[in-house]
This record gives C-alpha cells, sequence and structure tokens, in this order.
C-alpha cells in the first residue's frame, strides 16, 4: 500500500460516490435527522407548518411500549433468521457441498440461489402459498394430521423462516468461495495427525476463514435489519402485533399515520442498532489481530 | 467412509427439496385455470394465463423499464465503485475506515425511512418522472455494499503487478483498467449482479418517484395482480411472477457459467 | 490539508441542498395543462375508463387546455402516502385529484386543497341537485368546502336466505338489537355445521375496515353514541360504549360466529376468500358495505348469476333497540382541486364536467356508488344493475360520517389496536383502557372526555 501523497491523486476517483452518497444518502439521512426533532407530518396542520419539538419524538419512542416491542421483535428476527439461520444453513450448505459431484452442487447451488433472485413481493407470496391454511405445506402435512396455520400460530418463526429461505444463498455463496481458498495442506496435515472432519473443521478451518465469517455476519445483520416487503406481504406485522419489526412500525407511523416526524425518529433507532450490532462484529475482529 | 457420505447427500437432498417446495406453487398455479394457494397438478391444464400477460402494457413495457433502471443501476454502481475502491484499496487514507463502516451502517436503513426527503430533493433538481434520475438515485443507495465488496476483490490482487505498471510511467487510472480490472473481472460480475437483483425487486423507490404509469417497472406492475377488495387472479399473478423472474435467474445463471460454476464472493467480505 | 477542506466543501454542498428542497414555493407553472391524479384499481378498472371518457369530453368543450391523466395503480395506504408527497411540492402537486372523503379535512390544514365556495355558488347543480346530507363529504371543520362528492356509501347486513330458511328465521330479517343478530348466527351455527354464521371486518389487515365499518358501526348504536364530541370538540375516551363494543366482538369470537382469529389475521384473506365464500354460500350474513353487488354481478371477481335472488338485506340495530333504531356510517370519495393548481378554473371546470347528471350516474352505477344527486338517484340503470341500490339508498337519511378530523388515522389505530386484542383473546375492559390511553397520547390529554 501507497502513502498517498496528494489529493488531486485519490480525490477523483473517490469523487462520484462522494458525491453521489452525499446528495442522495446522506444528504436524506441529516434530513431525516433534523426531521426527527419536529412534528413533521404528510397532512394536517403540521404538513405546512412543522414545529420544533426538541426530543418529544424520542420520549415517545423511547416510553413506548409498541417500540420497546418492535426493538425486541427485530432483534429476535435478526438473531434468528440472520446470524442463527442463514449464517448456519449457509456454512452447512457450503461445507457438505464442497466435495461434492457436480451435479448435486449444481442442483442444491441452483435452488438455493433461486429463492435468493426472486424479487421479494414474489418470494413472500410464494412462501405465503405455501404456508396458507390452504397451502401447500398444509395439503403434506395434513396426511400425517399435522396442518395448521403455520402464519398466525407460529408468525414469527413463519418470517424468520421465510427470511432464512431467501437469504441463505447469500452466506453459502460467501462461505463455499471462502473454503476454497483454505489452504488444502493445512487440511490435509491435521488429517494426518488422526483430527476427525469435525475436529478438522473447528481447529483448522474455521480459524483460517473468521474474518470472513465476521464480515459476513455484519452484512447480513444490516440486510436483515431493514426488511420489510417480505414481513409486509407475509402478516402485515399481525397476529396481534407479534411480527411487526422496527420498519414495519417505522412505515405504518410515517405513511399510513403520515407521522413522518416520529417515524424518523423511529428510524434513527434502526441505525442506531445496525451500528451496535457492526461494532461488536468489528470488535470481536479487531480483539483477533 | 460409506455410511457419512450418504447421510451428507440425504441432508443435502432435503435442503433442497425445501428450498423448491414453496416455489412449486408458482410453476403449478401459472398453467391452472383455476390456481388456488397450494401446489397441485394443473386439474385444468392452461396457457390463457400467460396469454393473458404476455403482451407489450402487462408484460412488456413493465420488464423493458425494469431493465433500463436495474440495468443502468448495476451499470453505474460498478462503475463508480470500482473508481472509489482503488484509492481505499490502494493508498494509506487516514478515513479509510471510518469511511467505509459509516457506509455500511447506513445500509441498515430501510430505503423507505428516507423516501420523504428524496422526494423533496427530486422536486428540487426537477428529477420526478425521470427514469434516469430514479436509476442514479437506486445506483447511490446501492454504493455502500457495492464500495464495500470491490474493495475487499482489489485488496485480493497484489499490488506488485501494478508496481510493474508505474516503474513504465502508466498512472494510476491507467493501472487500474489495463491491471486490476480484468483480474477482478468475477468480482465485478458479483457486485453487478447483487446491485440489479436489489433494484429489479425495489417496488417502494419508483413508485414514489415515478409518475408516468408508461415509466413503471415491473416490481410495481405486479401489484397490480393484488385485488384490493376483490380476489387475487391467482394465475396472473404466478404467471407475472414467472416471467418477472426469469431475467434475473437467466443473469446470474449466465454470469455464474461465465464465471466457471461457483461465483467467487469470498474477497468481497474480507474485512 | 487542501484535501480535507475539498471535501468537506463537496459534503456540505451535498447536504444543503435536501435541507432546502422542502418547502419550495414555486408553482406548478403550465396553466394550458392540468394533471388529474386518481387511483387505478386493479380489481376495477371502471375509474381508468370514467377518466379517460371525462378527459375527452372535457377537452372538447375547452380547446386548448389539455387533461393530464395520471393513473396510480397501487393500494390503498400507497396512493395516500404517494399523492400526500406529491402534494407537498408545488410543482407535484395535482390540479384535480381523487380524494378519500376521510382525508380532506387533513389535507385542507395542510394547505393541499383550495376552498372551491366560490365556483359552487355559481354552479346550479350544486344549488339544486347535490343531496345536503352528502355535501358534507367535501366540507372541513373551518366551514369552507375543499371536494365534490363523486358518490357515497353506506353499510349494514347482508343475508343468504336459504341459510336463514334452514336455520328456521325469517327471510326478510330486520333484527332489532345486538343480541338479535347473535341470536340468528347461534341458530345458523347449530343447525349448519358447515356454515360461517356471520363475517365482519376484523383483524389487523383489516385495519380501518375494522374500526369503521365493525367499531364504529357498533359504538355509533350505543347510549355512548360517539367516537368525536362536536359541540365539546373532544374525542371520546374512555367510553362504556366502546367497550360493550369490543364485547361484542369478544362474543363472536368466544362462540365461534364469525371467522377464525387465523382467518382475521390473514392478510389475504378477506380479499381473497370472503366474496367467493359469500357467494358460495358458506357464510350465512355479514356486517359490510352496499358495494358488493359489485363482486357478484358479471364481471366481478366472484360472479354469482342468483345473488338478486338468495341474498337479503337489512339494517343493523342500535345496541338495545333504542332510538333512532338503526345504525350506518358513510365514507366515499370525492373530487377535490390542487391548492397551487396553476389554472384552478379548468381545474373545477374539469370536476363539474365529471360529476355532471350523465357523469356522476356512469360512475355511480359502474362503482356501486348511492348516487349524490338527486336526478341521478331516479336513474333506472341503478337499479336494474343492482336491485339493493334503493335500500342502501334508503340509508343516507340517517347515515353518520367518521369523524374526519386530521387526528383520526392515529384514532382509528388505536380502535384497530384494541379490537385486534380481543380478537385475539384479550379482554375488553384492558383494551378499552388501552384505547383511552393510546387516543389520549395522540390528540393531547386536554381534547378527551369520558363517555
Amino acid at each position: 500500500m501507497r502513502r498517498s501523497p496528494r489529493v488531486g491523486v485519490w480525490l477523483p476517483p473517490l469523487a462520484p460516490s462522494i458525491f453521489l452518497l452525499g446528495l442522495f444518502v446522506a444528504g436524506p439521512i441529516l434530513w431525516c435527522f433534523y426531521a426527527s426533532f419536529t412534528n413533521s407530518a404528510l397532512s394536517g396542520i403540521a404538513a405546512r407548518r412543522p414545529k420544533f419539538v426538541g426530543l418529544d419524538n424520542f420520549t415517545t419512542a423511547f416510553t413506548s411500549p409498541d417500540v420497546a416491542a418492535s426493538l425486541w421483535l427485530t432483534v429476535v428476527f435478526v438473531v434468528l433468521s440472520a446470524v442463527v439461520g442463514q449464517n448456519s444453513l449457509g456454512m452447512l450448505l457450503a461445507v457438505f457441498l464442497q466435495h461434492r459431484g457436480k451435479l448435486l452442487r449444481g442442483i442444491v447451488g441452483t435452488v438455493v440461489v433461486a429463492a435468493w433472485v426472486l424479487p421479494e413481493v414474489v418470494a413472500a407470496f410464494a412462501i405465503y402459498a405455501f404456508l396458507n391454511a390452504q397451502g401447500t405445506l398444509n395439503e403434506v402435512l395434513g396426511w400425517f394430521g399435522l396442518s395448521q396455520n403455520w402464519l398466525y400460530t407460529a408468525p414469527m418463526m413463519a418470517v424468520v423462516l421465510a427470511n432464512i429461505w431467501r437469504g441463505t444463498a447469500f452466506s453459502m455463496l460467501v462461505y463455499q468461495a471462502a473454503l476454497s481458498e483454505v489452504p488444502s495442506d493445512l487440511v490435509e496435515a491435521a488429517q494426518v495427525d488422526g483430527a476427525g472432519p469435525v475436529r478438522r473443521f473447528w481447529h483448522v478451518v474455521l480459524p483460517v476463514i473468521r474474518r470472513t465469517v465476521v464480515t459476513n455476519l455484519m452484512l447480513i445483520t444490516l440486510q436483515t435489519l431493514g426488511v420489510f416487503g417480505l414481513i409486509y406481504v407475509l402478516t402485515a406485522g399481525g397476529p396481534d402485533n407479534k411480527t411487526r419489526t422496527l420498519p414495519l412500525l417505522m412505515y405504518e407511523q410515517a405513511f399510513k399515520f403520515g407521522q413522518i416526524g416520529y417515524g424518523t425518529a423511529i428510524a434513527l433507532v434502526l441505525l442506531v442498532l445496525g451500528a451496535v450490532f457492526s461494532l461488536v462484529y468489528i470488535r470481536s475482529l479487531k480483539a483477533e489481530v | 467412509m460409506r455410511g457419512p457420505r450418504l447421510v451428507v447427500n440425504l441432508v443435502l437432498l432435503a435442503v433442497a427439496v425445501l428450498f423448491v417446495a414453496p416455489l412449486l406453487w408458482l410453476l403449478t398455479a401459472s398453467f391452472d385455470t383455476h390456481g388456488s394457494l397450494a401446489a397441485k397438478v394443473p386439474g385444468d391444464f392452461t396457457l390463457a394465463n400467460f396469454g393473458q400477460i404476455l403482451n407489450w402494457e402487462v408484460g412488456g413495457r413493465p420488464l423493458v423499464n425494469g431493465l433500463l433502471i436495474s440495468g443502468g443501476t448495476a451499470i453505474i454502481a460498478v462503475i463508480v465503485a470500482v473508481l472509489a475502491a482503488y484509492p481505499l484499496s490502494r493508498f494509506q487514507l487516514r478515513f479509510r475506515r471510518p469511511f467505509l463502516y459509516t457506509i455500511l451502517f447506513t445500509t441498515g436503513l430501510p430505503v423507505t425511512a428516507i423516501m420523504v426527503p428524496v422526494y423533496g430533493l427530486f422536486v428540487r433538481l426537477s428529477l420526478v418522472d425521470s427514469l434516469l434520475g430514479t436509476t442514479v438515485f437506486l445506483a447511490a443507495t446501492a454504493l455502500p455494499m457495492a464500495i464495500w465488496m470491490c474493495k475487499n476483490f482489489m485488496d485480493g490482487i497484489p499490488v506488485s503487478l501494478e508496481e510493474a505498471a508505474w516503474v513504465d510511467g502508466a498512472s494510476s487510472l491507467q493501472a487500474l483498467r489495463s491491471i486490476v480490472l480484468p483480474l477482478m473481472a468475477p468480482g465485478v460480475a458479483v457486485v453487478g449482479i447483487f446491485t440489479f437483483i436489489t433494484a429489479w425487486g425495489n417496488f417502494f423507490v419508483p413508485f414514489v418517484l415515478l409518475l408516468d404509469p408508461d415509466k413503471m417497472p415491473a416490481s410495481v406492475g405486479i401489484f397490480s395482480f393484488f385485488g384490493q377488495n376483490g380476489l387475487v387472479a391467482y394465475g396472473q399473478l404466478a404467471a407475472y411472477s414467472i416471467l418477472y423472474t426469469t431475467p434475473v435467474l437467466a443473469l446470474y445463471l449466465v454470469v455464474s457459467r461465465w464465471l466457471g460454476g461457483g461465483f467467487s464472493m469470498a474477497g468481497a467480505v474480507k474485512a | 490539508m487542501r484535501a480535507r477542506t475539498i471535501a468537506a466543501g463537496l459534503a456540505v454542498a451535498a447536504l444543503t441542498l435536501p435541507l432546502a428542497a422542502c418547502g419550495g414555493g414555486d408553482s406548478a407553472g403550465d396553466a394550458r395543462t392540468i394533471k388529474i391524479v386518481y387511483r387505478n384499481y386493479s380489481d376495477f378498472p371502471q375509474m381508468d375508463t370514467f377518466m379517460k371518457d371525462v378527459k375527452k369530453q372535457f377537452e372538447s368543450a375547452n380547446p386548448g387546455i389539455t387533461a393530464q391523466l395520471t393513473p396510480v395503480s397501487s393500494l390503498d395506504s400507497d396512493y395516500l402516502a404517494k399523492v400526500q408527497l406529491m402534494q407537498r411540492s408545488p410543482s407535484t402537486a395535482p390540479d384535480v385529484l381523487f380524494e378519500d372523503s376521510f382525508n380532506v379535512n387533513a389535507d385542507a390544514a395542510a394547505g393541499y386543497l383550495l376552498p372551491i365556495d366560490d365556483y359552487l355558488t355559481k354552479w346550479s347543480d350544486w344549488n339544486s341537485q347535490f343531496i345536503p346530507a352528502t355535501k358534507q363529504a367535501g366540507k372541513a371543520t373551518d366551514g369552507k368546502t375543499y371536494a365534490v362528492p363523486m358518490g357515497t356509501d353506506t353499510r349494514g347486513l347482508w343475508f343468504n336466505k336459504d341459510i336463514f330458511q334452514k336455520a328456521g328465521l325469517p327471510t326478510d330479517w330486520q333484527p332489532k338489537t345486538w343480541n338479535d343478530v347473535l341470536d340468528a348466527a347461534r341458530k345458523i351455527k347449530a343447525t349448519q355445521p358447515g356454515v360461517q354464521p356471520m363475517y365482519l371486518p376484523l383483524g389487523k389487515p383489516a385495519a380501518e375496515a375494522m374500526s369503521m365499518q365493525t367499531l364504529e358501526m357498533l359504538l355509533y348504536g350505543t347510549p355512548t353514541k360517539d367516537l368525536y364530541d362536536e359541540k365539546a370538540g373532544k374525542w371520546v375516551a374512555p367510553s362504556k360504549g366502546f367497550e360493550d363494543a369490543l364485547g361484542y366482538v369478544q362474543t363472536v369470537m368466544k362462540e365461534n360466529l364469525a371467522q377464525t382469529p387465523a382467518q382475521a389475521e390473514d392478510t389475504q384473506w378477506a380479499q381473497t376468500q370472503m366474496p367467493l365464500l359469500m357467494s358460495q354460500g358458506k357464510i350465512g350474513f355479514m356486517m359490510d358495505g352496499g358495494w358488493y353487488a359489485r363482486y357478484w354481478n358479471a364481471g366481478g371477481v366472484a360472479p354469482w348469476p342468483d345473488w338478486t335472488k338468495t341474498l337479503g338485506t337489512a339494517k343493523f340495530p342500535t345496541q338495545n333497540g333504542q332510538a333512532p333504531g338503526n345504525v350506518t356510517l358513510s365514507g366515499g370519495w370525492t373530487l377535490a382541486v390542487g391548492a397551487s393548481s396553476g389554472n384552478p378554473d379548468a381545474s373545477m371546470k374539469f370536476i363539474q364536467t365529471a360529476l355532471n347528471k350523465e357523469n356522476s350516474a356512469a360512475i355511480d352505477v359502474a362503482c356501486s356508488w348511492l348516487p349524490v344527486r338527486d336526478d341521478v338517484k331516479a336513474d333506472p340503470r341503478l337499479a336494474e344493475k343492482d336491485p339493493t341500490v334503493p335500500f342502501w339508498s334508503s340509508l343516507v337519511s340517517f347515515t353518520r360520517y367518521r369523524p374526519t378530523l386530521q387526528e383520526y388515522p392515529q384514532v382509528s389505530n388505536a380502535m384497530d389496536v384494541a379490537g385486534d386484542s380481543v380478537v385475539n383473546g384479550g379482554d375488553p375492559a384492558k383494551a378499552a383502557a388501552q384505547f383511552a390511553q393510546d387516543v389520549s397520547k395522540a390528540v393531547g390529554a386536554d381534547k378527551v372526555k369520558t363517555g
């Protein structure tokens, strides 16, 4: 790596990014920050003359049982579907597929990736049809007398499974590539020493790809935090708000009730939650180095 | 070794079945006159569902619009991200880490959260109802991930290769184009596909930023199959879903074949 | 150092732009073109057909002026969000917009709509033909009128005569109290196990339909009578009436007289299954709007040639049969002029064309809306297409509107939360108490009273 001597060298290539990110991402986020201190609304008198309300929106948010409940649901959703589900299943698939035949690799890989490349609405509706009372899953479970309305009896499990189904491909692809870069002599040496497959994975492979694991966790966590359409089509946040994560609560407040100020305050809570998760991951990386 | 091998194969097949099961409904319902919510062999086989959507108004124009928007988004994001990744990967910049982490944090924010100020901004810039404006905005929101991935791919390419070029008097940009880019082509493809897929599925951004129904992409068009107070036309919805999914699936298959089977994502996510 | 200055400068330039972008004051320049925004229902293409027709008439009568149609294909909630965003900026604000009557107040307060009283006083049709009660739909709390109603609707009971006969119930059913309604459901349940006795909008996916069509229909029939006390200018919460309304829902759910909680919480069930189940004779009666004929008529989503023979209609009673005996609620859609319209005269002319006698009749017939003009009421096409129209029209005489204040969406949401919790087995008293808390938080503690 070179030290950068002149701004003329490093700035021009960065300029388009800085310009686009500043204009279309940072700017609007700063506006949200400002709006969260006002009673800005989509309609009504506050739309014409938004007033500065200080920390009111945040006070409301932090004392509201709705926000607390949604925050908790968001954490549950992210931990179960991304950190545990997508990450572990993706790793498992990558490891299991490593030395399989081309055919099996092709079939499993394509099927898992298909769920990932599906547009969100299509994926959501397909899963809705699958889990619905009259859906495919119940047709099958009905043979064993196990059918039930999953979206009602186990809504959080349903959206978690849906997100695992949809997002596992990303982790799988990441880990497939990472595993292919693990030096094979290391693994063979461990095998000669008599280590079984589990021990080899745990003590040889995992340490080598550790950084990839942590970074993958960070990316899928951030992606999962913002999941909206999938849950919206499946349960719309219900029943009884059991799946109303922060993005759904934010949408409800900002667009259904037009409370832009309050809605953006909730969005900022989400932003902070993402930063907290990321910092935990970054810290765990630093501790190692 | 036979036992474990069999178990592993069975597990893999079971996962494949579980992953494909929700998709069966799309196939069966699209060919069924009386499509319902369960996947079953069409009792009344028909091509009418496809017949009804395969015309310019319903199936054609929204798909073309979607290709323009998503393709444009992917191209802009890739070019801008590769440029940005170069100094971030090659120079010792003090703000590098804070910059990378800050832009990454923003990806946790759902885009719905910033649509109100973005709309105001688009009005000010006279970009409302502009396909190009919508495309550029989508590219900007895709940049954090794209820059992050490109930078990591570039880190994987040894600097020593470029040093020879510098000695020959090539500029950084020339070195980037002639040496680094060809080596990271698979990485660029990954970023492009990832961006394309994300933009292809985005409903809210084009819905808000475009006005003319003739400019709406397929991600908005698909909502015309969800009735508000009436029955969902399941058969047509399923058929449209298949039509709408085909371009992304085709893109993925073509690119992954070109890359020789597996996607190479590892480079993208090394910290 | 220079680097930082440049970077900072770029960032600041980029950041200040969007801040300045809101509240811009440039007007919607072109007076030769008026922009008309409306919702294009996917399952309901009549609105689009109607607007295209009106455009033709308007443009040939007003040469040189173009009516630019901007249909928005989406669900109701997304339509609202999009239109309100468009209205925020004068340059994209519509000249004429299709507006739900219950948003008129909030949009007028926001300064999005133009008061049109001056135009209306000069419009002879407005003075002679529009039914006075329905004019309320476009009137805001400041006393000015901002919108012209296109049609209205009323709510009551649809019942299946075949099922009633089998249950030993009269086929000219007219319940007098809530208990009469519940008893009919119980009888159906006892005699016909395969039939869902009743349907009423419930659950989170039903959203505003639950608060308006179920909870307010019930609440307005209790001695509490009101959700908003106009004289006092206060919201009525907590109230005995609201708790009783929740109690009714609890009874219905506990005795399994309506859809199951799982169906109520299903995001697609009410849209996908309900009109169909009704046409298949699998629901005894439903408490819903008078517009259902459009789904059962030929070309509807659940065509049912025999519906006129099989279905009866009845008014929904008050809690104990007290005066006025029955309850109904009305909503409806309107046309309004945008406040920043570059050509309000032409915009108003467009509305007058769209809602003249002939066009009013056309859209009311197409949408199964109830007419808001006397001369359209008599149009034979209405009853021809839907013989129940005279019945639903007769309810207009005692109809109630939602309190269309700007806080209403939040109050309605608080009602939905309370109703949803009872649907899922919650206690009505607790839910009512939570409702009162939520309302007071939303509108301010000084704007509520106990009832």
